[in-house]
């Protein structure tokens, strides 16, 4: 197939042959969810734009929810949202994978079961032949299907870098909606994936991981939260998130906000990559992760008792990341045991209590 | 040398233009091919200074940056008072972090060695003195001073973690002083000690894979 294509740099209209191929991470400045515009700039944004009041939509933009919730009847809301981003990783399929397994997560954080999806597409056919969107598609495809979801449509153009990711439809009992503002005194925090995605998608891009880092890391980025939700919901979560471009802090610092309480996360108990120590000390750090510790380093208690990767880490922008839990202690036991039962990464990370509202204490 | 580096002198690299983490691995690569020499770089963007320090820091170097025109010279040389001698207080924040097995000085730890134990006797032999000697076992190590970074239990192996095994006090002392002590999920459920054994320190054989693979060192008595 023969596509008119317009060359950047030059005047000329040429002809591609869909031919040739670059790596597809290979003009990505920001990788997944490491591409997001910071929080800070986002609230600046979206203070002066005007809402429409509507007594049906029942999440509040102020607590920076994972989706947007509209309740239909009594017993019956429907939960939307919308993800995309630029490719974290060469191979088409795994992109588009990864991609669909994030955006169906933000469905999951809210307690709620994805039904349909919509592909957001945007990709410059001149650069890659488009047996690449096939792949691209067809690895959404996987992950919707996984899921049980109906890929329904979508919409694609042209963009100088690809783009790709989903607009998800999900349902959900209006009363059992999992949000950031539910968590209560005294729970504790559990988290259900490896923390350090946008650390170790630095290390793949220069090729510095071993064969069972690269595994480990493509296993958790390719990994549904769908399992992690359906055990989780038999013990009674009173706030759920998932961790992802805001990374650990923001989103810890987003539910203790929303909540009215201050966190704390025990140092010692967080699940890290293999190897994302490592990287983050010798410089393997991504953009977003300093925009994150701009934005929330002064909700942080006792920052500079830990050490710097680990403060990298802690701040760094996930990718398709694990649900993010506040419960209550005894619960969470039982819940952290059948999880880790049935194959999942999981760790008790911290809690809430009484304190000045998003504030976090981190703790040895 | 790729062609999107430009190297301005011997010991000076253009890496204006390239995106993460490229800056970083060149640096290093220059960095390991001359340790002896400073090493001059400019860069773009201020990630790439803050990068570049932790680069340095980890590798037990100095760096300093001066803002320019059209971005920032970095300069990274030797630690002047560590001399060729790399001082262990030149790398104490950034380095205690690093996994062993992933560090090119030879600090005495052994933070990245695993204990692998599937069955509950040291060796074969009398089954009661052989009990007792992976008591003695373990406790050498933990007198000793090695802490390792995990213990896994797996098959027989678990039952040491059974309330009323004789092994079971030395097991927790290693908990304690910050090691992973571990069972295999599937062995606790099969030899039925679910209820007597903490959730957190029950595992899978993934997670008893990846320590296994990732070992700098191998224990298995």
């Amino acid at each position: 197939m023969r596509v008119l294509c317009y060359n950047h740099g030059s005047d000329k209209m040429t002809t591609s042959n869909n031919e040739t191929s670059k790596k597809l991470t290979a003009n990505v400045k920001a990788a997944g969810c490491a591409a997001k515009i910071s929080s800070l700039q986002l609230k600046q944004v979206l203070s002066s734009i005007p809402r429409t009041h509507c007594p049906e939509l029942l999440t509040s933009l102020e607590n920076f929810e994972d989706a947007a919730v509209y309740k239909i009847t009594e017993d019956i809301a429907i939960i939307e949202t919308v993800d995309f981003f630029p490719p974290v990783v060469d191979d088409p399929f795994l992109f588009g994978r990864i991609a669909a397994v994030n955006a169906l997560s933000d469905v999951y954080a809210m307690g709620g079961k994805p039904v349909i999806a919509l592909n957001v597409l945007c990709f410059p056919t001149c650069d890659y032949p488009l047996s690449v969107v096939e792949e691209i598609l067809r690895g959404g495809q996987s992950a919707c299907a996984e899921a049980g979801v109906a890929v329904a449509g979508g919409h694609s153009i042209q963009g100088p870098e690809p783009v790709f990711g989903l607009s998800v439809t999900g349902v959900i009992d209006p009363r059992s909606i999992l949000t950031n503002g539910g968590a209560k005194n005294g729970d504790v925090l559990l988290l259900t994936k490896p923390l350090g995605t946008g650390v170790m998608l630095l290390g793949l891009k220069g090729g510095t991981l071993s064969e069972l880092e690269t595994k480990q890391l493509l296993d958790s980025l390719t990994l549904l939260n769908k399992s992690a939700l359906e055990i989780a919901k038999k013990y009674k979560p009173s706030a759920a998130t998932d961790i992802t471009g805001f990374g650990l802090i923001g989103h810890t610092a987003e539910m203790a906000a929303a909540s009215g309480l201050s966190a704390y996360l025990y140092i010692d108990e967080l699940p890290f990559f293999t190897g994302a120590l490592s990287l983050a000390s010798q410089g393997f750090v991504p953009a977003g992760a300093y925009g994150n510790r701009n934005t929330f380093e002064s909700s942080v208690i006792n920052l500079d008792h830990i050490d710097v990767a680990i403060q990298d880490l802690i701040f760094d922008p996930q990718t398709s990341g694990g649900l993010m839990f506040a419960l209550q202690e005894e619960q969470a036991m039982r819940l952290l045991a059948e999880l880790i039962e049935a194959g999942l990464t999981a760790s008790i990370i911290g809690g809430f209590v009484e304190g000045k509202p998003g504030q976090i204490e981190v703790k040895k | 040398m790729s062609s999107d580096t430009k190297q301005i002198g011997p010991n000076t690299l253009d890496l204006r233009g390239l995106m993460c983490p490229e800056p970083v691995l060149k640096t290093k690569k220059m960095l390991d091919q001359n340790p002896q020499e400073p090493l001059e770089v400019l860069v773009d963007s201020q990630v790439n200074v803050m990068n570049l320090t932790r680069l340095a820091n980890s590798l037990g170097l100095q760096l300093q940056s001066e803002e320019e025109q059209d971005g920032y010279k970095v300069t990274i040389k030797k630690n002047e008072e560590a001399g060729s001698q790399i001082s262990p207080h030149t790398h104490d924040s950034s380095r205690k972090v690093v996994p062993e097995s992933r560090q090119s000085n030879s600090e005495k730890s052994s933070s990245s060695s695993v204990v692998f134990i599937a069955k509950d006797t040291f060796g074969e032999g009398d089954r009661d003195f052989s009990v007792n000697l992976l008591n003695v076992f373990l406790q050498t190590i933990m007198q000793a001073g090695h802490r390792p970074q995990a213990i896994l239990l797996a098959n027989s192996g678990v039952r040491l973690m059974d309330p009323d095994s004789s092994v079971r006090k030395v097991l927790d002392e290693f908990h304690d002083s910050g090691s992973q002590v571990l069972a295999c999920g599937l062995c606790v459920e099969y030899y039925g000690l679910k209820e007597k054994i903490k959730p957190e320190q029950i595992t899978n054989m993934y997670a008893i894979c990846e320590y296994l693979f990732s070992a700098d060192k191998l224990i298995t008595p």
